[in-house]
Formats: C-alpha cells, sequence, structure tokens
C-alpha cells in the first residue's frame, strides 16, 4: 500500500513513543494509522472490507447458514 | 492479581456438556474446584450480537446490532456484514487497558478489523482472510505464521454430506487454535486472556444429527455417532494443555454465545408471506433464488408488497413502510396493526401435517429498554427455533427439511455455559453479567461495568 508522510505535532509522537510499548504497537506510525483507520471507519469513511471482501464474507456467512 | 482465561466454546450447550461431562476430565476438574451454570445468551441468540454483548455487558438493542448483517439505512438493499466499527460500547479488554492492564484475544467475533487494544489481537472468523490485516500489532501475523504455519479462521464449508473431511478440518483448525493459544500466553504478557474457539459451533450444525437420537435424520448405523463426544475430547485435552502453560492460580470461566438444539426443519418466510399477500413479485422465479438477488433484480413490486423477510437461524421481518421505505405501503397509522396482524399469522403457521410448531414472533421494543440502529420489524423465532428461516423463494412450498445451501443439523438455542473457577454461587448467569465478573475479578467497580 502506498505510503505518504504527514506532520504530527512532536508532543504526540513523543507520547507515543513514550508508551509504544503500553500501547502495543511496533511503530508510531502503526499505532497512528490503526488508530486512524479506526476512526474513519466507526464514522463511516471508509468500508471495513473491499466489495470484493464483503461479497466473499457474506458467501462465506451463506454457506455457513447465517444467511439466507 | 491473578490472571484470568476466559476460554469461549462457540455454541457450547450446557446439557450436552452435562452428558458429556465424563469423558472430559479436565473441564470436569473445573466443575468439581468450580461451578456450572447456564448462560442466558442475549435476543436473537446468534454469535455476533452474542459475543460482543457479552464482551460489552450491552445488550443488542443498546448495541444496534441484531446479527451478522444490520441495515445501514431504509433502502431495501442497505444490509452490512457487521464488523468491529459497528460496536461503540467499551469492550471489557479496553476498559482493562484503561487501568493498565493487558489483554489477548483470540479469535472473538466482532473484532474484525482490529481495533488498537493494550495487548495483542487475533480477529475472529469474520477477518476475510489471513491476506488481510487481521492482527494487532500487525507484526503479530509473522508471530503466528512462525508457530502455526496457515492459520485457519473457520472451516471452509461445513454444509457438506462428507462428514469425515469435515471432523478432518475442524480438528485440525482447533489444534491449530489452541497451540496458538498456548504460544500467546507464554510469549506475551497478560491480565485477561480470552479466545474463541469456532469448531464447537461448527461440529453441531454439521454433525448432531449423528448425535442427537431425537433428531429426525438420527441414523443409528451412523458411523459418526461419536464425532462430537470426540471432538469434546479433543477440545478437552487441548484446554489441559493450555492451562498448564497458564501459571496455577488463573482464574478460569469457560463460556457459550449460546446453546444448541436439533434442527427439526425450515420455514419459507418469503414464500409464506406471497401465499398470504404481504410480498409480490413481478415474475415468481423459476428456481431458488435469493430475496436479496431478486430485490436488486427488481423482481419485487413494492407497491403491492407490505412486508418481507431474511433467512437465517432467525426470521427477520421488514415491513414497508411510507415514509421510510422508499417505497412503502403501510401508513405510519396502520404500522402496529398490520405488525401485530403478520405476529399473529406468523406465530400461528403450522408444520406441514398441521400441527404447532411454537413459533415465537418479537418486537424490537418487547427484547430492548433501548432500540437503536435499525432492527427489524419482527423477530421470528419458528419452532422456538427448532426451525430455521429459509429467505429463498422458487421453492412453491413453505416447509423444508433441508436447508436450500446444504446440509444443516442444529441450530441455536437460548442458553450457554458458564463454568467457573474459583466457583460463581449462581445456578443461572445473564451473559450480560460477564463483563462485570471480569472486572469484578480485577478489582474494578460496579461504574467500570
Amino acid at each position: 500500500m502506498e505510503k505518504r508522510s504527514i506532520v504530527v505535532s512532536a508532543d504526540i509522537v513523543q507520547v507515543i513513543v513514550d508508551h509504544l510499548s503500553e500501547l502495543s504497537a511496533g511503530s508510531v506510525s502503526e499505532y497512528v494509522e490503526t488508530v486512524l483507520r479506526t476512526a474513519l471507519m466507526e464514522a463511516g469513511y471508509i468500508p471495513p472490507y473491499s466489495p470484493e471482501e464483503e461479497q466473499q464474507v457474506e458467501n462465506r456467512l451463506r454457506d455457513l447458514g447465517y444467511l439466507e | 492479581m491473578t490472571k484470568l482465561a476466559l476460554i469461549g466454546l462457540d455454541c457450547a450447550d450446557p446439557d450436552l456438556l452435562r452428558e458429556l461431562l465424563p469423558q472430559l476430565p479436565t473441564i470436569s476438574a473445573l466443575v468439581s474446584e468450580g461451578s456450572f451454570a447456564r448462560l442466558r445468551s442475549v435476543d436473537p441468540p446468534i454469535t455476533i450480537p452474542a459475543w460482543m454483548s457479552m464482551m460489552t455487558g450491552t445488550d443488542p438493542g443498546a448495541l444496534g446490532v441484531y446479527g451478522f448483517r444490520n441495515r445501514a439505512d431504509y433502502s431495501y438493499t442497505g444490509l452490512r456484514v457487521t464488523t468491529s466499527a459497528a460496536f461503540r460500547a467499551e469492550t471489557v479488554w479496553d476498559t482493562l487497558g484503561r487501568h493498565g492492564l493487558r489483554s489477548i484475544l483470540l479469535g472473538i467475533p466482532g473484532t474484525y478489523p482490529p481495533k488498537p487494544v493494550r495487548g495483542v489481537l487475533v480477529s475472529g472468523f469474520l477477518a476475510p482472510g489471513t491476506d488481510a490485516a487481521y492482527t494487532y500489532p500487525t507484526a503479530l501475523k509473522d508471530e503466528i505464521a512462525a508457530v502455526v504455519g496457515e492459520y485457519v479462521l473457520d472451516v471452509r464449508g461445513f454444509r457438506t454430506d462428507n462428514k469425515a473431511w469435515l471432523i478432518d478440518e475442524l480438528r485440525e483448525m482447533t489444534k491449530k487454535r489452541f497451540k496458538l493459544a498456548r504460544h500467546l500466553v507464554t510469549a506475551h504478557d497478560w491480565d485477561l486472556f480470552a479466545m474463541v474457539e469456532i469448531g464447537t459451533d461448527r461440529i453441531h450444525h454439521g454433525l448432531w444429527s449423528h448425535y442427537d437420537k431425537a433428531h429426525r435424520k438420527y441414523d443409528p448405523d451412523s458411523p459418526f455417532h461419536d464425532a462430537i463426544p470426540d471432538y469434546y475430547r479433543l477440545i478437552d485435552a487441548e484446554l489441559a494443555q493450555l492451562l498448564d502453560a497458564m501459571p496455577a492460580d488463573t482464574r478460569v470461566m469457560i463460556v457459550s454465545d449460546h446453546g444448541a438444539q436439533r434442527m427439526d426443519g425450515g420455514i419459507g418466510i418469503n414464500e409464506w408471506l406471497i401465499q398470504e399477500g404481504y410480498l409480490t413479485l413481478r415474475e415468481y422465479p423459476d428456481k431458488p433464488t435469493r430475496i436479496g438477488d431478486l430485490i436488486a433484480a427488481k423482481q419485487v413490486d413494492w407497491s403491492r408488497t407490505a412486508a418481507w423477510g431474511e433467512g437465517g437461524y432467525y426470521g427477520r421481518v421488514f415491513l414497508n413502510v411510507t415514509g421510510r421505505e422508499p417505497e412503502g405501503i403501510v401508513s405510519p397509522r396502520d404500522y402496529v396493526r398490520v405488525r401485530d396482524e403478520l405476529t399473529d399469522a406468523i406465530t400461528a403457521i403450522p408444520d406441514e401435517t398441521g400441527a404447532a410448531i411454537g413459533t415465537r414472533v418479537f418486537r424490537p421494543e418487547e427484547l430492548y429498554p433501548a432500540v437503536n440502529g435499525i432492527p427489524p420489524d419482527l423477530f421470528v423465532y419458528f419452532g422456538d427455533l427448532r426451525w430455521r428461516s429459509i429467505g429463498t423463494i422458487g421453492w412453491n412450498r413453505i416447509h423444508f427439511h433441508e436447508n436450500d445451501t446444504g446440509p444443516d443439523d442444529a441450530n441455536h438455542a437460548p442458553y450457554g455455559i458458564l463454568i467457573s473457577r474459583p466457583g460463581d454461587s449462581h445456578d443461572e448467569r445473564s451473559i450480560l453479567d460477564v463483563k462485570g465478573m471480569i472486572l469484578e475479578h480485577f478489582g474494578l467497580g460496579p461504574k467500570e461495568k
């Protein structure tokens, strides 16, 4: 996946660096990306699945008997 | 403070487990040293809302999640697969995380896509595959691959007549999950370990008729009589190894999201709605066709449709309401009358011999103090969940003794299990109590529940 650099206040980055272990993230970038992805997903701006993935999951749920 | 291990066995049924206890030394020991209670599931007793209700202490009405798919809007095509994005109530691991406690989460339905957690998370079976980012942190994927090779989120296609294959697949999946569990509890710091094994659900659906003598398909000569007990013996042995990998004073809770019962058949909800004049198609299909496909193909005549339904382990009925649905015809002032009329008529649907089957129909406001999101207008438990809801159309009948998508022997039942060591003093608990019990173990008060 293509990555782009963004600017984040140094104090926020430092807090993440200081608490990386508690936040269980491998890096500042990973933590920031997961938090942003979650927030955007919950706000409905990005879908949890791609259309292909959603179809794949629906088909599996149908095979499992949850949908008919 | 001691650790707490919450072991979820999806669909584990209290009556079945009591029957099998003499063959399960590890679980039997936990019961002898602790307690065994029935755990009342939520309505509907369906995997996704039930597990996340347990983990948040919040019922499906407040969560706004009523099944694997929920209406995102009032359009006719607005059903969307439920993901972690739908769950805004605080999970038990988020509460613990706020108090500095770490969790290992493995296979819990409703956790894909993974959100950040103080600990590690392996998503449940709704992850599209292991190619997707199904763990938090992402590097955990590589660790999993190094431990178990290809991780199996779920068995592929349990609705098969090839039972020998299914049993092998299930056992392989379960062994890998427990192997991973043993690795996680020894390689990572944790206070709460919570996992869900989905294989118990799959083996019930796939092989219940080979075990339950009361099942209409029970065959005394089946070579698979012992498949379910065998699988539970595997779970018991794996559990023993997992507990050995934990400190001896770990509090252990074994829970399920709902129970299981034999499935007697299916009722074609949309076939019945057509027969009774509630649902009108432009052209009746010449082969079984899903209602969603008929809607997409504009084959539903909404100007003459008051209600339509969705199939699954329970039935969902949606009314076509003026000003709510795009082409609604049930006026808001007639809504209660039509819904009550449907409730009475659906409750009275008999089996093919004319005998009553004990269907129960619920309105959302009867089930929940708060109703969020877009619930179905009616929840239907055909035969009190001994019959499932068949949504496809094109059969020219409403009664089924086989599914439209393959063999399935069992349906869900409202009571699951709660085994606890040390013991809990209740004979019966609600699934909504579990989060509070976990928080109490960690010394967190009622306001944190």
